[in-house]
């Protein structure tokens, strides 16, 4: 098999199995918005009745709202929802009448692809290099503290960090603020004044992704150290006299390359776990996003975000796989690694 | 080889194994006073998840006079917004949330763990079928989904949350497991006992399963764990009507009603399920450490 | 032309960290090199030998330790006694050494060229581009397209073709000593004939003084000029290659090549050893090592260890061969 053909047989099962779990999550969103105790669709497809709307106008301003008519057949209103799927309307807010989902979910997006990537990679960087200390010290007090730490903090869950962190910083010694993503006090642009209270802000928020990813770094990159450790070209390498700098860069390589994959899949996995530090520091991301439409009972809102994280994490399962076949000789030429 | 190894684990040596697994267990948990001290602490979980109801009346004193009083000999971490004892709320939490743990952990592994084996048994279309399945269940976000889901059914019950948590939780399990089947067969270890005349039954139950239990147990602590985290997150972020005393409940009336973040007085309130959650979590991460080292000796340090 | 090194091993102890203690997997070994001979130690697994073939480079792999003895090299001194730089600098450049599992011994990641150049770099050759000249040459002789070959990743490769690439590592810096533990384990009988055939021809050419480690007795007598025989982290018997095997003198020997099945003959006549070789933890503390397989045991065999004597050049360990050739001197095979 050529190189470029087993690369785009590869990317087709993914977006295959993408396309899969993206129509299963819009299923379940469907389902869920129809099934929903109250009946919303119904409720506002009356209320708009009693406003004075024709039956087919009231029809029309629901389906702008939820993506589906409020009657029909089941099978004709989930036709109807995913058609408007397709063409990539995800209906209007409740709560924030006459917006598009849409436009909601693009200007939250930002607030939560940028503290995810500063500390997905701070906590990359921190705890590969922390991991490949622990592996050689293994044996070590040090290399045995810094393994529990990893395991510790793999362990507390996100909002404990989070909270943490807030009650000591925020509340017992006051040095950063609590919550929001800036200060309302400062024009917003390319100004100094607006960007340091953005970045002041973003201090707890980013710590604590650092910190509760840092642990599953350190633990990754250790196990893969130790591993690499016992390989015969390692020793090999040592026995041909090699520098010690380029024994360490044949190592830490080697340890290294099996993690970018998950270094993507979790950038991806983030979105969906940014709802704890997003609701605890009152950052207008996309997990806050979603909370609060399940609180305002904002279904299309609810709806759309739970697909738009999903899309994330299917294209984050693509580019890890892109990225594998790049940096990967062993698979880069379609042979079995 | 293989096919002589098989009688002799059975009869007699199964049970000198057994003793000196345990006596690895001891030699292991001895090795660090650390390990001890993890087993003590899920010990005491254990126990106040058990018996930490019995110890106070149903319904819990308040004391109108000490709204969010400050910790103190009788109130350890001072008061809630009702004056009522805050250890003695983490203590009376502890119940819902360890048994939603227990719940989720045994529907993750009894799932994880007959799809896994299923899947490496059977190979062949089976397998491709249930690990798409798996790969789904790996690849859907499972916090988002909870909280949609949490819109049409409440599931409060622990057993009920349970129930949801290991529905969404299991195919780490799975994915392990059947890796380890398929390195078994590798092993001959299946074949071996096919040619000895043994029943399917026996291979499963008698061969396989023993040789995977050690690894089934550390995924089931990790499962308890995570439903811990899960469960209070979802009561935390407040889309879970408060039916029940339950930690996730107090960090949510503590942040977003007592103003944790913001004014001193509340932080008890707030630290006290907090700690609660580090110290359960540090007992079993030292635990399965241990396990750890008891089950693969290749990590052991000379 | 520059001459071929000695190399001189002198009461040699390697130990083994171990839950029981500290355990020798090689004790007391005395074994010269004679300058541009190949010498082929053979032995069954866990006999000490790979540990042995470590010791050239002082690279026993903990939990194992070098705990006495020397190695003296010449040229180089006491390979024992080198730390740090100095260790490094000798590896690779002074003595060259093809791995045990040479299939396994490249970096997956790098092509064999930008190996090679990150080998040249750690040694200072000052110029790559005749470096990489002589990988190619050293490669072509081997029957490989040198260019191709350095433009391949490991995976690209056959076992063979590694086997290969990881001999010309080995002899790139001109390392007038060579290592080769267990070239041929693992490869197919033809590309065997073909890697032992370079061995021998590269030895020659080059003047070098080469150990082969192997437990494949046939392969060995095909190149080597001497041989010792390893049982127990000793050495039983080293003289040389015909003698040793024309006329063994410890009964391990001679256990050995009865064993040995041949083509021509009837497979009936090849006779296995009886008993299992000793491990770290079975290998008796007093007395013959080999006394539990031994059809000539003895009742010293219980409690003394025999001592090496030499005659005619030849050495040998053992009380019931060693009595016969006399005179009773601790000293070996030169």
């Amino acid at each position: 098999m050529t190189r470029g053909a087993a690369i785009t047989r590869r990317v087709a099962g993914h977006l295959a199995r993408g396309v899969v779990m993206i129509w299963v999550v819009a299923t379940v969103s469907f389902f869920i918005i129809r099934e929903i105790p109250g009946d919303p669709v119904q409720g506002m497809y009356e209320s708009l009745l009693q406003k004075g709307m024709s039956p087919q106008q009231a029809e029309r301003a629901t389906a702008v709202l939820y993506g589906f008519l409020p009657k029909g057949t089941l099978w004709d209103q989930y036709v109807g929802y995913m058609g408007s799927l397709l063409h990539g309307d995800l209906g209007q807010s409740l709560s924030t009448p006459g917006v598009q989902v849409t436009h909601l979910i693009g200007a939250a997006a930002s607030w939560t692809v940028l503290p995810v990537l500063a500390g997905t990679l701070l906590s990359f960087l921190l705890g590969v290099t922390m991991g490949v200390y622990a592996a050689i010290r293994r044996s070590g007090k040090l290399g045995d503290l810094l393994a529990l730490s990893g395991s510790l903090l793999h362990g507390i869950p996100v909002y404990v960090i989070g909270l943490l962190l807030t009650a000591i910083f925020a509340t017992l010694w006051p040095i950063l603020p609590s919550g929001g993503p800036v200060d309302v006090d400062y024009v917003p642009g390319l100004n100094p004044g607006y960007i340091g209270s953005l970045l002041y802000h973003a201090v707890l928020p980013v710590v604590t992704y650092t910190l509760a990813s840092y642990g599953g770094w350190i633990l990754a990159m250790k196990s893969n150290v130790v591993a690499v450790l016992g390989d015969d070209f390692i020793l090999a390498a040592e026995l041909r006299g090699l520098k010690r700098g380029i024994v360490f860069r044949y190592l830490a390589r080697n340890a290294i390359l099996p993690l970018f994959t998950i270094l993507a899949l979790s950038i991806g996995m983030l979105f969906g776990g940014s709802i704890f530090i997003e609701e605890i520091f009152n950052y207008p991301g996309l997990g806050l996003l979603l909370v609060n439409s399940i609180s305002s009972r904002d279904y299309a809102l609810m709806g759309g975000t739970f697909l738009i994280i999903t899309v994330g994490i299917v294209v984050a399962n693509i580019v890890a796989d892109l990225l594998y076949t790049v940096i990967d000789p062993r698979v880069r030429s379609g042979g079995t690694a | 080889m293989t096919v002589t190894v098989l009688p002799e684990v059975a009869g007699t040596s199964r049970a000198t194994l057994r003793r000196n697994f345990w006596r690895g267990v001891w030699r292991v948990l001895r090795r660090k006073p650390s390990r001890m001290a993890g087993v003590g602490i899920v010990a005491l979980f254990a126990l106040m998840g058990a018996f930490g109801p019995l110890l106070y009346p149903a319904n819990l004193p308040r004391d109108d006079n000490a709204l969010y009083a400050p910790p103190s000999l009788a109130h350890p971490f001072g008061t809630d917004f009702e004056g009522t004892d805050v250890l003695a709320l983490v203590v009376t939490g502890a119940r819902y949330v360890l048994l939603t743990g227990l719940a989720t952990a045994f529907i993750t592994v009894a799932l994880g763990t007959a799809i896994g084996l299923f899947a490496g048994f059977r190979r062949g279309r089976w397998d491709t079928a249930l690990m798409r399945l798996t790969d789904l269940n790996l690849a859907i976000p499972g916090l988002p989904l909870l909280l949609v889901l949490s819109t049409v059914w409440k599931f409060t019950s622990p057993l009920e949350m349970g129930l949801v948590l290991g529905l969404l939780g299991w195919g780490g399990v799975a994915r392990a497991v059947r890796s380890q089947t398929l390195s078994l067969r590798e092993r001959g270890f299946i074949e071996a006992a096919r040619g000895l005349g043994l029943p399917t039954r026996h291979i499963v139950g008698r061969e396989l399963l023993p040789s995977m239990a050690p690894y089934i147990a550390m995924n089931m602590l990790i499962a308890v764990t995570g439903a811990v985290y899960a469960q209070v997150g979802l009561f935390f972020l407040g889309v879970l009507p408060f039916e029940a005393n339950n930690w996730g409940v107090m960090l949510n009336l503590a942040v977003f009603s007592g103003g944790a973040l913001t004014t001193p007085a509340a932080l008890p309130y707030l630290l006290a399920p907090l700690l609660a959650i580090l110290l359960l979590t540090l007992g079993i991460v030292l635990i399965v450490d241990a396990m750890d080292e008891i089950f693969n000796p290749r990590l052991r340090e000379e | 032309m520059e001459t071929a090194p000695g190399v001189r091993i002198r009461d040699l102890t390697v130990v083994y960290n171990t839950p029981m203690g500290e355990l020798p997997a090689v004790s007391g070994v005395d074994l010269t090199l004679t300058p541009g001979t190949i010498t082929g130690v053979v032995g069954e697994s866990g006999s000490g030998k790979s540990t042995l073939a470590l010791s050239l480079l002082n690279a026993v792999q903990p939990p194992g330790r070098i705990s006495g003895g020397s190695v003296e090299i010449d040229g180089l001194g006491d390979v024992v006694r080198l730390r740090g730089e100095e260790l490094r600098q000798a590896r690779g450049r002074k003595v060259g050494y093809v791995f045990q599992a040479a299939q396994n011994s490249l970096n997956p990641l790098k092509t064999i060229g930008k190996q090679l150049l990150d080998l040249g770099r750690s040694h200072d050759v000052a110029d790559p581009r005749a470096l990489v000249r002589d990988a190619k040459d050293l490669l072509a002789r081997m029957g490989l397209d040198g260019a191709r070959v350095l433009d391949s990743h490991q995976h690209e490769l056959s076992g063979g073709m590694r086997q290969r690439v990881g001999i010309m590592l080995a002899l790139v810096l001109n390392a007038k000593v060579v290592v080769l533990d267990e070239p041929t384990t693992a490869l197919d009988m033809i590309t065997q004939a073909t890697i032992l055939r370079i061995i021998r021809e590269v030895h020659e050419e080059r003047a070098l003084t080469t150990l082969v480690i192997t437990h494949d007795v046939g392969a060995v007598a095909e190149v080597a000029d001497a041989l010792a025989v390893m049982y127990g982290g000793r050495i039983v018997e080293h003289g040389p290659i015909a003698d040793v095997l024309g006329a063994p003198a410890h009964p391990y020997t001679q256990g050995l090549i009865r064993a040995i099945p041949r083509l021509s003959g009837d497979i009936s006549q090849a006779r296995a050893l009886p008993g299992r070789p000793p491990t770290l933890g079975t290998l008796p503390a007093a007395g013959c090592v080999f006394r539990e397989r031994c059809a000539l045991r003895m009742e010293i065999c219980e409690t003394v260890e025999p001592a090496p004597v030499t005659c005619g050049g030849r050495t040998v360990a053992c009380h019931a061969a060693g009595h016969s050739l006399a005179p009773v001197k601790r000293k070996e095979y030169v």
